[in-house]
């Protein structure tokens, strides 16, 4: 299973793939939409993992380009955005999303259970 | 409604955006932070386990990290300052500074619009003025002009004394005037004691101050 992370804070984002890499999980990055396009074009990407506030394309208009051109993909959003009682919220409204600074263990749970895999 | 609980609506609202993208920078410093000691962490846990670790890989980390404890520390300073700006009604201001604290606390709208904010001409300058009016007033006037402008664009803002007053400069070189015709902002200019005019051959629009208690 690949996953695509896409942040444009390249510290977090390169980061975080290595740390999955740790775990099992075969992660690449970009650092905006328009090369995350081009790389899903190119790789088969089970899961996204996006930044909501990105320059230019956001991380809701990026899922949107996504979704039209790999109807399997399955997305995460991160926000910095957003308190406990909005995450739950957001999560009770079938949204997958964290809020940074995350865990990266609650990640790998939702990248799991959004794939369909067992987070176990 | 009245006109001055407006004012001072339009204030608050002012401090709560800049309040809200101060917070955003800061939350993402954290993320950043947490990302690079979680893989310190995880490289410990393997050192542990008997793998190697290239120490390079560790001072990347480590740099990491203490790159976004100065990135951190330069936004709450700012922060600070601009809380600061409302602790006095009017004093005497330096034009120079206010220009550089409200360009450090606009960079994140510019870099979301991918357009480079740049300090340009700068004289030494100062007059009696409200200072966190001010901010507002500039503030609005680079919002204005982002606004006109598109990705990859650059805006330019520079200030000078101009007669009792001072005057700053916005321009997007090869671009036009980029306040030239925005109605909306230059009423908002008026309703604070200041005027906008454009200068078309250059492409400069100017936003011109009188000191408080001048006419």
């Amino acid at each position: 299973m690949k996953i695509l992370l896409v942040d444009d804070e390249v510290e977090l984002v390169s980061a975080m793939a290595e740390r999955l890499g740790y775990r099992g999980l075969d992660a690449d990055w970009a650092e905006n939409g328009e090369d995350a396009l081009k790389m899903a074009g190119e790789t088969d990407y089970a899961v996204a993992v996006l930044d909501m506030k990105m320059p230019r394309m956001g991380g809701l208009e990026l899922q949107e380009k996504l979704v039209a051109r790999h109807p399997g993909m399955r997305f995460i959003f991160l926000s910095g955005h957003g308190s406990e009682a909005d995450f739950k919220a957001g999560r009770a409204a079938g949204c997958n999303y964290l809020i940074k600074p995350i865990q990266l263990e609650d990640l790998v749970d939702m990248i799991r259970e959004v794939a369909g895999e067992d987070a176990q | 409604m009245n006109q001055s609980e407006a004012a001072s609506r339009e204030g608050l609202q002012f401090f709560g955006r800049v309040s809200a993208s101060v917070s955003h920078e800061i939350k993402n410093v954290f993320a950043v932070i947490n990302e690079a000691a979680g893989l310190i962490g995880d490289l410990t846990t393997m050192a542990e386990r008997g793998m190697p670790i290239k120490p390079e890989r560790l001072k990347r980390a480590s740099d990491a990290i203490q790159g976004q404890i100065r990135r951190g520390d330069a936004i709450v300073k700012n922060m600070n300052a601009f809380a600061h700006s409302t602790d006095e009604d009017v004093r005497e201001v330096n034009l120079g500074e206010i220009l550089q604290l409200t360009l450090a606390l606009t960079t994140r709208l510019a870099d979301m619009k991918q357009i480079r904010l740049i300090a340009g001409h700068c004289e030494p300058v100062s007059l009696k003025a409200n200072p966190f009016d001010l901010m507002r007033l500039l503030h609005s006037s680079i919002a204005a002009a982002l606004d006109s402008l598109s990705a990859g664009d650059s805006l330019v803002v520079g200030v000078e004394p101009a007669g009792h007053g001072a005057s700053f400069s916005l321009s997007a070189p090869g671009k036009d005037a980029p306040l030239a015709n925005d109605e909306a902002f230059s009423a908002l200019a008026r309703s604070m004691g200041a005027a906008v005019s454009v200068d078309e051959a250059s492409g400069t629009s100017l936003l011109r101050l009188r000191a408080a208690g001048t006419r």
